[in-house]
């Protein structure tokens, strides 16, 4: 067998470290292959289709390239700039996903850090005992999943049997028929009611993500800083503010970002609970992609818009290596 | 002397207050299971009633008992489905992760940085990108509505890999020298030597990949279409909308596909926080 090689393989598989080399090239290229398979291929795919008008129910020429699918430039790309109130309605929802999209998760955001930490600070300050029974308790919606707690919540608004509109009843006194995720017409501060209660709901699962990664940076701080802020006579609220929250300022940077991240793809619970309803006012970016993509076969223009979301990510994640590097010394 | 300026006593009142807020938030956190829970057991009428009760008035097991027989519902086949995907994602990701983690972090070869750079960069693409052309190699290869649609694109993790290295890097080269001196072969070391060392690594590892699979939806609603096929959290909102009105056998359903699952990550959950608190990963 090895006498059959030509000379430069037989070198390589030859000598000392034969071994290590066979083991080597016998684990890397089926890597190295199967990630241009499962990964460079359709990365590039996903990239090309973006410049043709693509249904995968036509016919076309290779990859369904061609043909029926005519290549279009950059017409899907320019068409998203057209921001004129008659655009066709696949601009519009667009934008509205564009628009909906920030603003979950700039509302995400400081929402679930606002609760988190303090959360986590509470947590760690109570018996030992009862710190991990309330851990527990708070981090128990993030094991569940997303479709369930969609289903949970969306029959916790429910306009007519929901938990919420009781509450709100047994104190207002009257029968309330508010419809949390269905009503158009509801709005506060020109963002739909159905938005917030979406929020509420992914926030509730969300909580738990943060809570125990700043419990584990709480757990952290050297108890010398803790003891010296109590021996100056530090009350809980100027410990919280100005030692704990500033020593782990780059821990919350991190779970701020990550936040940010998810929360730019969020698409179970939406999809379960409004399907992006009442009119689209909750069609967030992914679900529009999904509609494109997989409901309406529009794959092409599908695929322009996953390449401005995936910029939109990758530009938080830019700003994340950025915060992350930056030195954080107290 | 107890005065209320006594520290003890201050200290006590502080924690009361810790306890009445945490307590409340934990109820919160309860609440809509308890909901759903309560729900579950109770008649159709009574789900209908205006304003809802929140105790059950006529408590029935009747809605367990119509999901259990509900033959458009086979729950046992559901579950297969999904742990057919779960476990076989979490074995081949733990291997391959595993196993290019260590050879990243001990091993010399032409190309290595690239190649670990290229992988790590994949970690900053979201699914989104590839979900369209993944599903038409899905289409074309005939692995829609396959299992193994789920299966076979998700071997590798970028993220695993970079785990696994920075566990592997700890390991000792003397320990992997020895193993090579006693004649162990390359790939004897890796499963005999260091696989035991990363033990650890692949608890946490591991419950945490199987619990994103458990409950995946986006992509399993793409790639499985008929309900033969399906996973549970695809089965519960199809079986959610097909009840339209009737919540009870809804909430039925989610108790048998929530709870059981979420019971066995309660038991493990101390693995999942140690995997998030170490990653900070997110589904």
């Amino acid at each position: 067998m090895t006498k059959s090689r030509p000379p430069f393989l037989r070198n390589f598989f030859q000598g000392r470290d034969a071994a290590k080399k066979k083991f080597i090239a016998g684990t890397i290229s089926p890597l190295v292959l199967y990630m241009a398979f499962w990964t460079i291929f359709p990365l590039l795919w996903g990239v090309a289709l973006a410049f043709f008008e693509y249904s995968p129910r036509r016919v076309g020429g290779f990859l369904g390239f061609g043909g029926d699918n005519p290549f279009i430039g950059l017409q899907n790309f320019q068409s998203m700039t057209n921001i004129s109130p008659d655009a066709p309605l696949q601009i519009q929802q667009f934008h509205t996903g564009i628009k909906i999209t920030l603003l979950f998760a700039v509302i995400i955001v400081p929402l679930n850090l606002l609760l988190s930490l303090p959360l986590a600070f509470l947590i760690e300050s109570v018996h030992k005992r009862a710190k991990n029974i309330y851990r527990t308790l708070f981090f128990l919606p993030v094991l569940a999943p997303s479709v369930g707690v969609a289903i949970m919540w969306g029959f916790i608004y429910h306009p007519q049997r929901g938990l919420l509109n009781a509450i709100i009843g047994k104190f207002a006194g009257k029968l309330i028929g508010i419809n949390w995720t269905g009503d158009p017409n509801l709005t506060v501060g020109g963002i739909p009611i159905a938005l917030f209660a979406i929020i509420i709901a992914y926030l509730w699962q969300d909580l738990g993500y943060n809570l125990v990664i700043f419990i584990a940076a709480l757990q952290g701080i050297p108890d010398s800083i803790k003891d010296a802020a109590k021996i100056d006579g530090a009350n809980w609220w100027n410990m919280f503010s100005r030692i704990i929250v500033p020593l782990m300022m780059p821990t919350i940077m991190f779970a701020a970002v990550l936040t940010m991240i998810s929360a730019f793809q969020v698409f179970d619970i939406i999809q379960v609970m409004t399907e992006g309803g009442p009119n689209g006012q909750t069609q967030v970016l992914l679900l529009n992609i999904y509609n494109y993509a997989f409901r309406y076969q529009k794959m092409g223009w599908a695929a322009a818009v996953s390449i401005v979301m995936f910029l939109m990510v990758l530009s938080i994640s830019i700003v994340q290596s950025r915060v992350l590097r930056t030195d954080w010394e107290y | 002397m107890a005065t209320l300026t006594n520290p003890r006593l201050k200290r006590k009142f502080r924690f009361n207050f810790a306890y009445v807020i945490l307590t409340i938030g934990s109820l919160i956190a309860l609440l809509p299971f308890i909901w759903m829970i309560l729900s579950s057991f109770k008649t159709l009428k009574e789900v209908r009633q205006i304003p809802p009760t929140f105790f059950p008035q006529k408590f029935t097991l009747d809605n367990y008992e119509k999901v259990l027989t509900d033959e458009d519902l086979p729950l046992g086949l559901f579950y297969r489905n999904s742990a057919i995907i779960a476990v076989a994602n979490v074995i081949q990701v733990l291997f391959t992760s595993s196993l290019f983690g260590y050879i990243f972090a001990k091993y010399e070869f032409k190309g290595k940085k690239a190649l670990f750079w290229f992988i790590m960069s994949l970690m900053m693409i979201p699914q989104q990108i590839t979900m369209i052309p993944g599903y038409l190699i899905l289409a074309k290869l005939g692995l829609i509505n396959n299992l193994m649609g789920l299966i076979i694109p998700a071997a590798i993790d970028a993220f695993g890999i970079f785990l696994f290295r920075q566990f592997a890097l700890s390991i000792p080269n003397e320990l992997i020298d020895a193993a090579r001196i006693d004649g162990a072969g390359e790939f004897r070391i890796f499963r005999s030597v260091v696989l035991p060392q990363l033990g650890p690594a692949l608890a946490t590892f591991g419950m945490l990949t199987f619990m994103f699979n458990w409950n995946a939806y986006l992509w399993p609603l793409i790639v499985l279409t008929e309900n033969k096929v399906r996973t549970l959290p695809i089965i519960l909102t199809w079986f959610s909308n097909r009840m339209v009105d009737k919540t009870n056998l809804t909430m039925a359903a989610s108790v048998l596909v929530i709870l059981p699952v979420l019971f066995i990550f309660l038991l493990v959950q101390r693995w999942i926080v140690e995997g998030i608190t170490l990653s900070g990963m997110k589904g």
